[in-house]
């Protein structure tokens, strides 16, 4: 467990510094796109939910995308 | 995921306004540098362009879930499930938030791998949840309750998070707390008023990274402890704390031509009870003219079995003392989803959305190694209606 959560911060942070390399942050009056619906994360939080309890009953995983979501007894 | 709302008109002509600065390189430099400076003043920067701000209209949201699952020649579960969900700002700096489903659930769940309960089972799910936020210059804080209730089980919690965001509004910090009490009780008399308990942390960072594309990732650590058994499964005995450990990374890219935005995710997940898994998903947003938009969506998830697991026939492997499970959902297997999101504009800041989605395991379909032995596909559709108020 231990050697695989540092695996991981190491993908981490690889995957950031590429990032940090080539990105260009907008400008306030250029984040009229960002703004949108769709390119927020949770825009649609009933939908979200929905979805994820329908894969947390069926599925080993659970969670992932926050807290608070709440339990069930379906897993 | 659903629908697009009277929003997109106004923001599009923001940008709109901003690209039609002048076009000399030192003219364009300065006009912009004014610009940023106006922007900056408060109550100047359009409300819609702080994406990480507190939100300035509010949503009000019902839906409706249709749900069927099945293996081969048996119809396993329903439920039909009506939720809603609403968003109000109280004013510039508070917001609340939350929203209530019931679940109403009939059918034949698996006794053991593929051997299905006899007798029809009906069960119903409350569960609702609230959180305030109050954002103030640079964060925002969250504080919100949860409760689920169902026959047999009552699960409740409560949950912090705050949000940094950076100088320029391009870059979101996330931290969260939820700690959570469940309470067992199963019908069938097994294992009597039980418990568990447990906390989950997220640390998390959103990127604008430039004005067409945003990126988060977020870690999040479970921690629990106490029964975590399934009590209606003959033998199921599981180990009484469980800690997962989860990297979910999100990225959209917005096509200013053709109108579309490509929304990818992938998640990692490790769980102490030996599975490991993998998801990645991605959806097509494309807006469509007179207001419509369609979403075509894949989502691809493969996970390795739990340590005590154990392959058909029932009870083999079984030992008195030792955590044992014949639930397919521990097994090794991969899983794809398909599916679809219809989505219209209408007058008065009403949406409407309708959602298909069609899902099925398979041992064969697991990557990174061989499937569970000896269980069947299992298939699960689900229809989804939501009709979205913006005010």
């Amino acid at each position: 467990m231990r050697s695989a959560i540092l695996s991981v911060l190491a993908c981490l942070l690889t995957v950031t510094l590429a990032g940090c390399a080539t990105f260009e942050p907008p400008k306030p009056w250029e984040r009229g796109n960002l703004a949108r619906p769709e390119m927020q994360f949770d825009y649609d939080r009933l939908d979200a939910k929905t979805q994820q309890h329908i894969y947390t009953s069926k599925e080993a995983a659970n969670g992932g995308y926050g807290v608070g979501g709440g339990g069930c007894g379906c897993n | 995921m659903a629908a697009t709302d009277g929003k997109r008109k106004a923001n599009r002509a923001g940008a709109e306004a901003g690209a039609t600065a002048p076009t000399r390189r030192g003219d364009a430099a300065q006009a912009g540098a004014l610009l940023a400076a106006a922007l900056a003043l408060p109550g100047v920067m359009p409300a819609d362009a702080l994406a990480q701000s507190a939100p300035d209209k509010g949503i009000f949201e019902l839906q409706y879930l249709s749900y069927r699952d099945w293996q081969p020649g048996r119809n396993r579960m329903t439920v039909d499930a009506p939720a809603f969900y609403a968003l109000i700002p109280i004013n510039d700096t508070w917001v609340v938030e939350g929203g209530m489903v019931y679940d109403a659930m009939s059918g034949a769940s698996p006794l053991y791998f593929n051997v299905l309960s006899g007798a029809s089972i009906y069960d119903y799910r409350t569960a609702g949840d609230v959180k305030v936020t109050k954002y103030f210059g640079n964060y925002s804080v969250s504080v919100g309750g949860f409760v689920s209730s169902e026959q047999d089980f009552l699960s409740r919690g409560g949950s912090v998070q705050v949000q940094i965001y950076s100088e320029d509004r391009n870059r979101t910090y996330t931290l969260g707390f939820a700690g959570t009490n469940d309470y067992i009780n199963a019908t069938n008399g097994v294992a009597p008023n039980s418990r568990r308990n447990s906390l989950e942390f997220v640390v998390g960072v959103t990127q604008a990274l430039t004005a067409n594309s945003i990126i988060q990732s977020n870690l999040t650590y479970y921690t629990g402890h106490g029964y975590y058994a399934d009590p209606y499964k003959p033998l199921d005995t599981r180990p009484t704390t469980r800690n997962t450990f989860a990297w979910l990374t999100r990225y959209n890219l917005h096509f200013p031509e053709p109108d579309a935005t490509l929304k990818l995710g992938y998640r990692l997940l490790f769980d102490s009870f030996g599975s490991t898994s993998n998801m990645v998903e991605a959806a097509w947003v494309q807006a469509l003219p007179w207001g419509w938009s369609v979403t075509p969506g894949l989502r691809y998830y493969t996970q390795s079995a739990a340590d005590f697991y154990m392959n058909p026939p029932f009870p083999k492997g079984f030992k008195e003392g030792q955590d044992y499970s014949a639930d397919t959902r521990l097994a090794a297997f991969g899983a794809l989803t398909a599916g679809v999101i219809v989505g219209k504009t209408l007058q008065d800041g009403w949406s409407v959305a309708f959602r298909a989605d069609m899902y099925r395991q398979d041992p064969d379909w697991r990557l990174g190694g061989t499937g569970s032995p000896g269980i069947q596909t299992f298939s699960a559709r689900w229809f989804q209606l939501d009709l979205t108020k913006t005010f």
